[in-house]
């Protein structure tokens, strides 16, 4: 493992990255409070722990795709957001207190969060892909019956596999974040992850001396990323959508897009 | 699923409290030995687990220390489930904290109780076991009841690596739900009833079968 000589760089980067965290936070503040003027600043609540779509960078700036399209969007509405890393769950609790107006975070526009918040206008497609060995014999999630598959908890991900192999079903693991998910199965603890194309792709870049397969089921339904506000906040929805149609139509939004994925 | 994690709970709690109370116990033995090169590292060891947290420990071993030594030892191999993980960090904590509630017992007791046993012509090691442990057992038994209900409790920890335990379900369907109120008062309510249990009947029990007085 590598482990051993990176322990140091490690350590460096993580004092390095809470120093940064704690400092920008608090600048992050000033900008808000000091402006000087009545206008509301959204907080957008985001689960930085998805590369490439948003992930924390070593100097304590969040980053990725959907960062860039939720920037790109309000400056073309002409409203001011403040980001916010809150982790995935925190993120729907925020969004019910009121803690959070805006979350973007590659959620999945599905019929179960339409009961309880509203999204915008999908800005992007994704559909879900099996990551298993090399020499798998897999080629359907029919074919993941029996073994353990990794998926991050409350993630479409888990979704199709509790729809394939029940909502109790005993070789599901539920993780936190995708990273531990996809790191488990390097270290052989589960036998595959389920997980949306464009992160699971990230690592086929990102991790080139590892042997592992993509398989894609035709039995999944495509899937739309879509901005989440509280159920009924029309007046910010309405602002998100304005930008959001903005982008699209001015090529931005394929933009973005295209510094992430490439022509994919 | 609430069922199967019940029973995990159970059995990290029961494997750390009997693997921490050996280990505690050698551990123990090594801080209070004479000998310099049992005294230091056993030392360092309480220090290393009491000082730093649970969480962090259980993330270490299972996404670091274990994943490595598979790789050095076992190469090719799946590394073991988050169980053991779960396991392993459990126990290694849970010796640490019962190695000082040993010390403390063990040196509660008088020294001439030691004097005594030796002028009676036993050996060290049959002194420690036959006079001072059995005194000490019964002064420890309160310490060790706590340690072993934050221990039940503390086991909820390993839910992040994705452990299937009591916690690992009752956030699975919290997730999988938006239902915030019912999994964890459900889930705290199985953890009350167990830590009564333990403190009410186990622990109280042992107390009376093993009072002096």
């Amino acid at each position: 493992m590598k482990m051993g000589k990176n322990w140091l760089t490690s350590l460096v980067l993580t004092v390095g990255v809470g120093l940064l965290v704690s400092a920008c936070g608090s600048g992050g503040n000033q900008a808000a409070s000091g402006g000087g003027t009545s206008e509301k600043v959204y907080v957008v609540g985001t689960d930085a722990a998805y590369p490439p779509f948003q992930m924390l960078e070593a100097d304590g700036k969040i980053t990725g795709h959907d960062i860039d399209v939720m920037n790109a969007v309000a400056e073309a509405a002409g409203f001011k957001i403040e980001w916010k890393n809150t982790g995935w769950d925190p993120l729907f609790d925020g969004l019910d207190r009121g803690t959070v107006d805006i979350g973007i975070s590659s959620i999945t526009i599905t019929e179960k969060r339409k009961e309880k918040y509203d999204f915008s206008e999908p800005y992007f497609v994704a559909n879900q892909l099996i990551l298993v060995a090399e020499d798998s014999p897999v080629n359907t999630l029919a074919d993941l019956k029996g073994k353990k598959i990794g998926v991050q908890g409350a993630t479409t991900g888990g979704e199709v596999v509790k729809k394939a192999f029940g909502d109790t079903y005993e070789g599901l693991k539920e993780y936190d974040d995708m990273p531990s998910a996809v790191d488990d199965f390097f270290n052989g603890r589960v036998d595959a992850v389920v997980g949306d194309n464009g992160v699971i792709q990230y690592y086929v870049k990102k991790i080139e001396n590892k042997k592992f397969k993509l398989i894609k089921d035709d039995s999944f339904e495509v899937e739309n990323y879509g901005i989440m506000v509280k159920k009924g906040n029309s007046e910010i929805m309405g602002k998100i959508n304005e930008g959001l149609k903005k982008i699209k139509e001015n090529g931005k939004l394929e933009e973005i897009r295209k510094q992430y994925f490439g022509d994919e | 699923m609430f069922f199967r994690g019940f029973l995990n709970t159970i059995m990290l709690t029961a494997i750390a409290t009997v693997a921490g109370t050996l280990l505690g116990l050698f551990i123990c033995l090594g801080k209070m030995s004479s000998k310099k090169w049992l005294r230091w590292p056993s030392a360092v060891y309480v220090e290393l687990f009491r000082g730093t947290p649970m969480l962090v420990q259980i993330l270490l071993i299972h996404f670091a220390v274990i994943p490595s030594i598979w790789e050095a030892f076992f190469p090719g191999q799946k590394s073991p489930e988050a169980i053991y993980s779960g396991m392993i960090a459990l126990s290694l904590n849970a010796a640490a904290y019962i190695a000082e509630i040993f010390r403390a017992g063990i040196q509660s007791i008088d020294p001439g109780q030691m004097e005594a046993a030796r002028s009676l012509g036993m050996t060290k090691g049959m002194a420690m076991r036959l006079i001072l442990i059995p005194q000490a057992f019964t002064r420890m038994l309160p310490a060790l009841g706590n340690e072993f209900i934050s221990l039940l409790k503390d086991s909820s920890l390993t839910a992040v690596i994705a452990t299937p335990e009591l916690n690992y379900a009752a956030m699975s369907v919290a997730k999988s739900t938006f239902e915030r109120y019912p999994p964890y008062l459900t889930e705290a309510a199985i953890y009350l009833v167990l830590t009564l249990f333990l403190s009410r009947v186990v622990v109280r029990g042992l107390e009376k079968k093993y009072s002096t007085r």
